[in-house]
């Protein structure tokens, strides 16, 4: 006997919910994957790998990596309180060190973990005006590489492109996943998306909970008048152009 | 290899900064010649100072600041020698201590196990040194979340007003970061000058000072020395210099150590000279 329609809806958002972030657009690793990639390309460097803080941010975690040693780096896991990459996730400030050998700690930590010890690393924080995201690091650059002498400046541009990029991802995921477990959560029950979406705020984990609970209040909207959504339109563009600094939004 | 922000002094790009028409002009003989820096509370607010390496020498005083969130104000200090857990503080005060020998440094740590509340702990570094006197301030760090715009305003300016010099790298960010900033600090980047004396500085900011920080040789951990490059390794450079100043003239405020810093940066125009104010036509 096939499942009742308020059933199959609620399995359906599960289902959309656990696939969502593997089936959209672009998953965040081919993102990843492509950004070291091009990295490593543009900075003629004999590797570049990118590592991503955990949510409790105690640990970088190297999620792709791409060139020497890439397949070894992958996975390996490092406290933001050590080395270089540590550093700089820690400070906000990028560094490029010459000659790692000759921090004996690190290298040490690093050809244990990697089989490969570089002679150059250049590690630039991923952040965004909001949070501090990761490290990316290019290993080995080729002394005569194109974009010369420019080049922590240049990775730094690319980095804030990669971490927007990340953000952006991160951001549509969760939201994605918020809604199908809303629509789960009310077809389940007999409750209105809006007190669905209310009661997914009240047990997920910041950012998701404000998000589901902004999701709550523009369900409600869509229900009240043309007039009041207007308004409420009017009023949300005026505070994220106050609370964004940017004059020209409304 | 050049950190953002250090193209702006290339040879060639950077115009000359104005000349003040002074009686008698402000010389480097003047402003710190003899100077050791002696007497002078120099705080590197980092990851530790290793008080053990031999380019760094005595450490005066030393805290730990940790993220609490039970503790008052969700900080939690200890008193008392730490290690440094990268080797950055460490070539920082190195490369102050190399310029001031005989200042007093105290290490400030704000960074360790986890990044969570780390601007909190970075602010608490900042409080702890206005609130215990120090005259130089090196923060080789920032942080790019405006939600720490407020916080770090006040504490700004309650150091501009208490005579704290604060010295503080640009970092590569696009946006705005923290304290770097604000005008009334001493912003760093690097120049491509190895001569620590050799710094610039900018007339148009809002980046205003730049000094060596690209392939220097640097303290590290284990007593090591490294090769490194960064906006970082430039602030030291100038909070060094300001400890020199500061020790041959104490209580300077933060506007007159600007002041000498720009008549004797590398492109100061010649003191009422035909070129001091060819800044108007450049720019």
């Amino acid at each position: 006997m096939p499942d009742p329609p308020e059933r199959l809806l609620e399995r359906v958002a599960t289902l959309a919910a656990d696939l969502g972030p593997a089936l959209a657009p672009i998953g965040q690793l081919e993102l990843l994957r492509s950004i070291t990639a091009a990295a490593r390309e543009l900075f003629d460097a004999a590797a570049c790998s990118l590592a991503l803080l955990d949510e409790a941010q105690e640990t970088l975690t190297f999620h792709v990596a791409s060139g020497a040693g890439a397949q070894e780096v992958v996975g390996q896991r490092v406290p933001v309180d050590r080395g270089i990459a540590g550093w700089v996730v820690s400070s906000g400030q990028p560094v490029a060190v010459a000659d790692v050998a000759r921090d004996p700690r690190f290298a040490a930590e690093v050809a244990e973990a990697t089989g490969y010890v570089p002679r150059s690393v250049l590690a630039m924080p991923l952040q965004t005006e909001r949070d501090m995201l990761g490290v990316i690091e290019l290993l080995d650059q080729r002394d005569d590489a194109p974009a010369g002498r420019r080049d922590m400046e240049l990775l730094g541009l690319f980095a804030n492109q990669a971490a927007l990029a990340i953000e952006a991802s991160r951001v549509f995921s969760s939201l994605g996943q918020a809604l199908f477990k809303a629509v789960g959560l009310a077809a389940a029950g007999d409750r209105d998306l809006a007190s669905a979406l209310d009661e997914l705020a009240r047990h997920a984990p910041d950012p998701a909970a404000e998000l589901a609970e902004l999701a709550g209040a523009f369900a409600r909207l869509g229900q009240v008048g043309p007039a009041e959504r207007a308004a409420a339109t009017r009023l949300v563009r005026e505070f994220l152009a106050y609370a964004t600094g940017d004059r020209r939004l409304p | 290899m050049k950190p953002a922000w250090s193209w702006q002094f290339e040879a060639g790009r950077l115009a000359l900064a104005p000349a003040l028409a002074l009686p008698s002009p402000i010389t480097a003989d003047w402003a710190w010649a003899g100077s050791t820096g002696a007497g002078v509370r120099v705080a590197v607010v980092d990851s530790g100072v290793d008080a053990g390496h031999p380019a760094v020498g005595q450490v005066a005083g030393a805290v730990a600041l940790t993220y609490d969130p039970d503790a008052p104000d969700q900080v939690r200090a200890a008193d008392g020698p730490h290690e440094d857990l990268f080797g950055h503080g460490t070539a920082c005060a190195g490369i102050i201590r190399s310029l001031a020998p005989e200042a007093e440094l105290y290490s400030v740590r704000v960074l360790g196990a986890r990044l969570t509340g780390k601007g909190t702990v970075f602010a608490a570094g900042l409080r702890w040194a206005i609130a215990n006197r120090m005259q130089v301030v090196n923060l080789s760090l920032s942080t790019g979340k405006r939600d720490y715009f407020a916080v770090f305003h006040e504490l700004v300016d309650e150091a501009y007003f208490a005579k704290v010099m604060l010295v503080c790298a640009v970092n590569n960010v696009a946006g705005p970061t923290y304290p770097s900033q604000y005008a009334s600090v001493f912003s760093v980047a690097a120049n491509e000058a190895t001569d620590p004396y050799r710094y610039d500085y900018n007339p148009a900011p809002p980046v205003e000072f730049g000094a060596p920080g690209i392939d220097i040789e640097v303290p590290w951990l284990g007593g090591s020395t490294i090769k490194a490059t960064g906006n970082s390794f430039a602030a030291p450079h100038i909070a060094g210099l300001v400890a020199r100043i500061l020790g041959k003239h104490p209580g300077l405020t933060p506007f007159q150590v600007k002041t000498i810093l720009l008549a004797l940066a590398s492109n100061a125009a010649p003191p009422g000279g035909p070129d001091s104010d060819r800044h108007l036509l450049v720019r």
